[in-house]
């Protein structure tokens, strides 16, 4: 849920850590070989971060079971496990494990994380899909409207409405979105991905792809595609409102700050259209970084899906999450969190390298 | 831009500068803000029971029951009062926004200001350790907090204590980042390279003048953080991680408690703390919004003029052939200081194929009046009077038919071909756009006209270039490349708004060339906009004069140069520094030196040593460095102005800079005041710094905006000599009075001076300790002409007085040439030439010089054709 407001579109290359923004006509490859490199640290450091962070108090087995066993078979499970060895040895086992893709295993219910990753992922993934289409179109067009209207009535609010979107918790839009549309109107379902009814058929059929809408239009059943899109509504408004806000605020900093530039003036002076200066001249600049903003906002969505599929027993990664919490697995819990985290790493490489693609000053 | 003296915007000053729903924001985030803060603080007394509180004298409360008179918000489902739950939750929030918020702006704005200002290997680091936190989805890292410091489910300070902590690591980099970015920006900003000159320490440095300045955006951040902090408390307690019950009041527990309620339609025990911390992260994010818009000049709301413009009752156009015709043309602009006119009653006419040169300084209102013309003012301005284009009166035309008229009828060149340029389309598309806005062709028909107009301008393998992209080409050609946009339509007039200002003067050479072709092949009107009267001498058939938004005199240019009606041309004309017309001695103490080249001379002290200096740029990533400076070498004397000029790139700056200290030498000998520079070492060195004084180009970055001038000429004496406060201001007196400026000016602040004052305050400063050389980086090329020549007369009057030492660096020869003994002429980082004035500027040895000279033009338009025709025959020859 941590938001940023990136407001300059000055220089809007895209940044490396190393040497600052890659300078013009460094060449496409040569970024997209620092931009991968750099994936290794950044996991690292979260990796590192997380380690001690859970390391700090003790272990996860004291934390789960303390009060519930008794010292010997906690002792037992702690040495089974492995936390009594060295901290350092047992910081570096664990770097390597995450490196080769091994995020442990539940102590609740002994299932490895990468295959509940597999198993939920997913649906969270299709849940943010859904969220993603919802931003990505009303996010800019609202933006768009809010800085050609900029500093009428309309202007403010649709400011307004985007900082409602980010002030108000996402849960709380859920329950609010479930009371009136689900249970006062009764036009959507409560909540769930599909009906019971279609669950079980698309269980029986085999081979799931694990995202229902694939699934549903393999089945040929519009009656079920109907039906996975009935379920997905709220859950995605609910948690695609969040990153519309986002984006809007930001589109619109970006666009009244290019919109101001010499060249859309110049642009102006000669003859070409409003229409065309907003969406051409002015649009291009604007969306590169927010493309690269969009990579950042996935943290906020998988917080928010987390939120979002508790509210709407969506069973992805985000419900599995809350239900381990509950019962105090937090081998569970560390192993999903570093794996979401080493997701996010990954995710915004490909998406500077996207952002790279379209710039051409990077490429040149 | 305000005009209250003192201390720039306090609160309330940045409230009156706010303005519609902006205000409203700034105030309605305030507000709430505010609530929230007094609900914390006084919810012992507000809420009618304990947040704990299950029953009273009457017995238990019950549990779900509607909102009643006794309890206006309904109860739990834990038998608890809602309205209380929500009020003594305002205390939790207000106690997690505190414990979240100061670690991380303190911990990251210094990190940030480290990072941005020493770099190297710290920088990198904590970049990669920033970026890797930043995209940390919040509420997982809030969990795994919470499990570590509690285990779950916990007492009041355990969980706070989790939700702050997770929110100080979440937002540490987000200060990180935005103090770095404006640390680097501000690293290279004149008024901290004023401060390194002068020797002040680095943490001097780093709290004066670079904290002080970095922190504009922090009071968003701040707010944002804030609001985070609350957000991530309510996540926490809505996955079943909350505050107990008994321990604090929490909302987002007693949301996850209420879901289960909302099922069964039971709705305020979910809608009113819901409520609760959806308005206090709102307000929050409001205030630092509102604050942001106010602080941030671009995204401030803008003034409108009250009432439109209105078609003036005069006579329409008079002449049959006028291209563009202005009548009693009045411009007003409305800004914080209120309504200035910028023109104020102009009348002018343009016919076909000839070049109309408008000059003025600044303020003059000549950029205004073209972009008038084209109907490109801002909404801030509104234009009265008629502007005649093609029969049509831009002031009331419709839009439609202004964009007609646009590129078709008239077009336009701006000053600085960089930004002019849309930087991420080739030129092709670019140039072809503004084509296909008035014709329907194909896509292929407009790229091969876009293919002519390239070479029409004279960019060479037009084929191949139509599609590059703007960062490819080289000013000039930048330039061209915007001309051929302008001529796309053929349009008859061009309006050229300071088309060569930011170019070489070479480059501008070959651009006035291009205009006068156009005008002579196609017959194009041109309307030129400039400062420089050489340039008017050069290419403009009729001059008009502006000043204060009003025609002060219009004249053919033959007329208007040697005979000037008026008082305020001639003394603009004089004003104009010319080559060959100085009246200073060639050599300090005139007849005494003998004709002196590069340091045979040994009789007069040294005062700055140059052999075989090497400076070079490190490059970036896989690139090599750059060589800035090759192999310069000279001597400068006491007493002895030399003047280094050269065109852009040649190294004359980085000399200075290298001299000053404030680049590294890479290699070679440099001595300054008896101080070898080369290896830099700059403890030794901050001793001899009280001997040097720097003055820069740019006059509104010279000064810290936070620093009254008198605190700011005060800082060299500050940091050697370390007086009793009469005397600093005594001294800080005496130097103002020196500079012409007057004692009173020491409490004023940067942006309450003009151009040319805050120059001779510059002066001061560097003059503050007495120094024995004086550095001064194209200080006058800022300002307009006739201040320049009042600066420069200061400088020759000080020079004559104290007997230092000036490295005076330009591009501008006739400057120079008023004040230099030797002059030394430099390009691509070599010296080409180097000797007396005289010599070097009226008979030079080398043809590099001789083409400089041949290339810049003299405020005299039948010398100035003379010199044309001479370069011409120049040039064929050498082909």
């Amino acid at each position: 849920m941590t938001t940023t407001l990136e407001s300059s579109t000055e220089d809007t290359r895209p940044e490396t850590a190393l040497g600052a923004s890659a300078p013009a006509g460094l060449g496409l490859g040569r970024y997209i070989l620092i931009r991968f490199v750099l994936i290794f640290p950044t996991v690292f450091v979260l990796t590192t971060v997380v380690f001690f962070l859970t390391r700090v108090t003790g272990d996860p087995i004291t934390a789960a079971f303390a009060g519930r066993l008794n010292a010997q078979q906690l002792h037992e499970r702690i040495h089974a496990a492995g936390y009594d060895r060295n901290i350092l040895r047992q910081y570096v086992d664990y770097v390597g494990q995450v490196f080769r893709g091994n995020f442990g295993t539940t102590l609740t219910d002994h299932v490895r994380v990468t295959s509940m990753l597999r198993t939920y992922g997913a649906a969270t993934l299709e849940l943010v899909f859904y969220s993603l289409v919802v931003a990505l179109i009303l996010g800019p067009v609202l933006g768009t409207l809010a800085a050609r209207l900029r500093d009428r009535g309309a202007d403010a609010a649709l400011r307004v409405f985007a900082i409602l979107t980010y002030a108000i918790p996402v849960f709380f839009t859920g329950l609010l979105l479930k009371l009136i549309f689900a249970i006062w109107l009764g036009w959507l379902p409560v909540d769930g991905r599909l009906s019971t009814a279609n669950e079980i058929n698309l269980q029986m059929r085999g081979h799931q792809s694990g995202i229902d809408l694939i699934d549903a239009v393999r089945a040929s059943s519009w009656s079920m595609v109907g039906d996975v899109l009935e379920h997905a509504i709220l859950p995605a408004v609910t948690l695609g409102l969040l990153t519309t806000g986002i984006f809007l605020r930001l589109f619109r900093t970006n666009l009244i700050s290019t919109l101001d530039s010499d060249y859309v003036l110049a642009g102006r002076s000669r003859g070409v259209s409003e229409w065309r200066l907003t969406t051409r001249h002015a649009g291009r600049p604007a969306l590169i970084p927010i493309i690269t903003v969009v990579g950042l906002q996935i943290a906020g969505l998988l917080s928010g899906a987390v939120l979002t599929e508790t509210t709407f027993e969506w069973k992805g990664l985000g419900f599995e999450l809350t239900q381990y919490l509950q019962q105090r697995d937090y081998t569970a819990v560390q192993g999903i969190v570093v794996a979401l985290a080493v997701v996010v790493a990954l995710v915004n490489f490909v998406v500077d390298v996207l952002a790279a693609l379209i710039d051409p000053r990077v490429r040149y | 831009m305000t005009t209250s003296t003192g201390r720039k915007a306090g609160l309330r000053q940045l409230v009156a500068r706010s303005h519609g729903y902006q205000r409203g924001m700034l105030l309605a985030g305030a507000a709430i803000t505010a609530l929230v803060l007094l609900v914390a603080v006084f919810a012992p007394w507000i809420a009618p029971y304990g947040y704990a509180q299950l029953r009273n004298s009457h017995g238990y409360f019950g549990s779900q029951l509607h909102p009643s008179g006794q309890h206006w918000f309904g109860t739990t489902v834990g038998g608890y009062d809602v309205l209380s739950r929500v009020v003594w939750g305002a205390r939790t929030a207000v106690e997690v926004i505190v414990a979240g918020t100061l670690v991380g702006l303190l911990v990251g704005t210094l990190l940030g200001l480290l990072a941005g200002y020493l770099g190297g290997w710290l920088d990198n680091v904590l970049v990669i350790v920033s970026d890797a936190i930043y995209a940390f989805p919040s509420l997982l890292l809030a969990i795994v907090m919470s499990i570590v410091i509690s285990g779950g489910s916990s007492g009041l300070w355990t969980g706070i204590l989790s939700a702050a902590t997770t929110t100080t690591i979440l937002f540490i980099p987000q200060y990180f980042r935005v103090v770095r970015a404006e640390t680097l920006r501000l690293k290279h900003e004149a008024f901290v390279d004023a401060a390194r000159v002068v020797g002040a320490p680095r943490q001097r440095i780093l709290f004066r003048h670079i904290l002080t300045n970095a922190t504009r955006s922090l009071p968003l951040i701040l707010t944002l953080n804030a609001g985070g902090a609350v957000a991530t408390l309510a996540g926490l307690g809505f996955v079943g991680f909350g505050i107990e019950p008994n321990s604090a009041a929490e909302w987002g527990y007693d949301l996850n408690r209420a879901q289960s309620d909302v099922a069964a339609g039971i709705w305020w025990t979910a809608v009113f703390p819901g409520v609760a911390i959806a308005l206090t992260v709102l307000g929050l994010t409001l205030l630092g919004e509102g604050l942001n818009d106010v602080r941030d000049p671009r995204l401030r709301a803008r003034r409108r003029i009250r009432g439109t413009a209105t078609a003036a009752l005069t006579a329409p156009a008079t002449s049959e052939h006028a291209l563009l015709e202005l009548q009693d043309l009045h411009v007003r602009f409305a800004t914080d200081a209120g309504t200035v006119a910028a023109v104020d009653g102009l009348d002018l006419t343009i016919t076909a194929g000839e070049i109309v040169a408008i000059v003025g300084e600044s303020g003059s209102g000549k950029s205004v009046t073209a972009r008038a013309a084209l109907g490109l003012l801002p909404d801030t301005a509104s234009a009265h009077g008629r502007i005649l284009l093609a029969g049509q009166d831009v002031i009331t035309a419709p839009r439609r038919a202004l964009r007609r008229l646009r590129g078709r009828d008239a077009a336009m060149v701006f000053q600085e071909p960089a930004t002019t340029l849309n930087p991420v389309y080739p030129v092709g598309w670019q140039i072809a756009e503004g084509i296909r806005a008035h014709e329907k062709i194909g896509r292929r028909e407009a790229r091969q006209r876009a293919v002519d107009l390239l070479r029409q301008v004279g960019i060479p393998d037009p084929d191949e270039r139509v599609r590059y992209y703007p960062h490819q080409f080289s000013g000039g050609q930048q330039q061209r490349v915007v001309i051929a946009m302008a001529l796309a339509l053929g349009a008859p007039l061009l309006l050229a708004d300071e088309p060569t200002t930011a170019l070489d003067v070479t480059v501008q050479a070959g651009i006035l060339d291009l205009l006068r072709e156009l005008r002579d092949t196609r017959g194009t009107a041109i309307v030129l906009i400039t400062h420089n009267m050489g340039v008017v001498a050069d290419i403009a058939d009729r001059v008009i004069v502006m000043q204060d938004g009003r025609l002060v005199e219009q004249a053919d240019t033959l007329s208007l140069f040697h005979s000037p009606q008026q008082p305020y041309t001639r003394q603009l004309l004089q004003a104009v520094p010319r080559l060959g017309q100085s009246e200073r001695p060639a050599a300090p103490g005139g007849a005494r030196r003998s004709a002196a080249h590069a340091g045979i001379d040994a009789a007069d002290e040294v005062v700055v040593d140059v052999q075989q200096l090497v400076v070079d740029y490190p490059g970036r990533l896989g690139r090599g460095p750059f060589r800035a400076v090759d192999d310069v070498s000279f001597r400068l004397h006491r007493g002895e102005v030399l003047g280094l000029v050269g065109e852009s790139g040649s190294g004359k700056s980085t000399i200075a800079r290298t001299i000053a200290g404030l680049v590294p030498a890479s290699a070679g000998q440099l001595t300054v005041l008896g101080h070898s520079l080369v290896p830099a070492r700059e403890s030794r060195f901050r001793a001899a710094r009280r001997g040097i004084g720097y003055v820069f180009q740019d006059p509104t970055a010279s000064f810290n905006p936070k620093l009254s001038i008198g605190q700011s000429i005060a800082e060299p004496i500050l940091i050697h000599d370390r007086p009793a406060p009469a005397e600093v201001r005594r001294r800080v007196g005496e130097l103002l009075d020196a500079v012409h400026l007057g004692a009173d000016y020491a409490q004023r602040y940067p942006h309450e001076l003009s151009g040319g004052q805050r120059q001779r305050a510059s002066l001061a400063r560097s003059l503050a300790l007495r120094p024995q050389l004086l550095i001064a980086d194209e200080p006058t090329s800022a300002l307009d002409v006739s201040v320049q020549d009042r600066v420069l007369a200061l400088l020759r009057e000080l020079h004559d007085e104290l007997h230092f030492a000036v490295l005076f660096i330009s591009h501008d020869l006739a400057v120079v040439d008023s004040l230099a003994n030797r002059v030394g002429v430099l390009r691509a980082g070599r010296l080409v030439e180097l000797g007396e004035r005289t010599a070097v500027l009226t008979a030079p040895a080398e043809d590099y010089t001789r083409d400089l000279i041949a290339a810049s033009p003299v405020p005299d338009p039948v010398a100035q054709a003379a010199r044309r025709a001479h370069r011409a025959a120049q040039l064929a020859e050498t082909a």
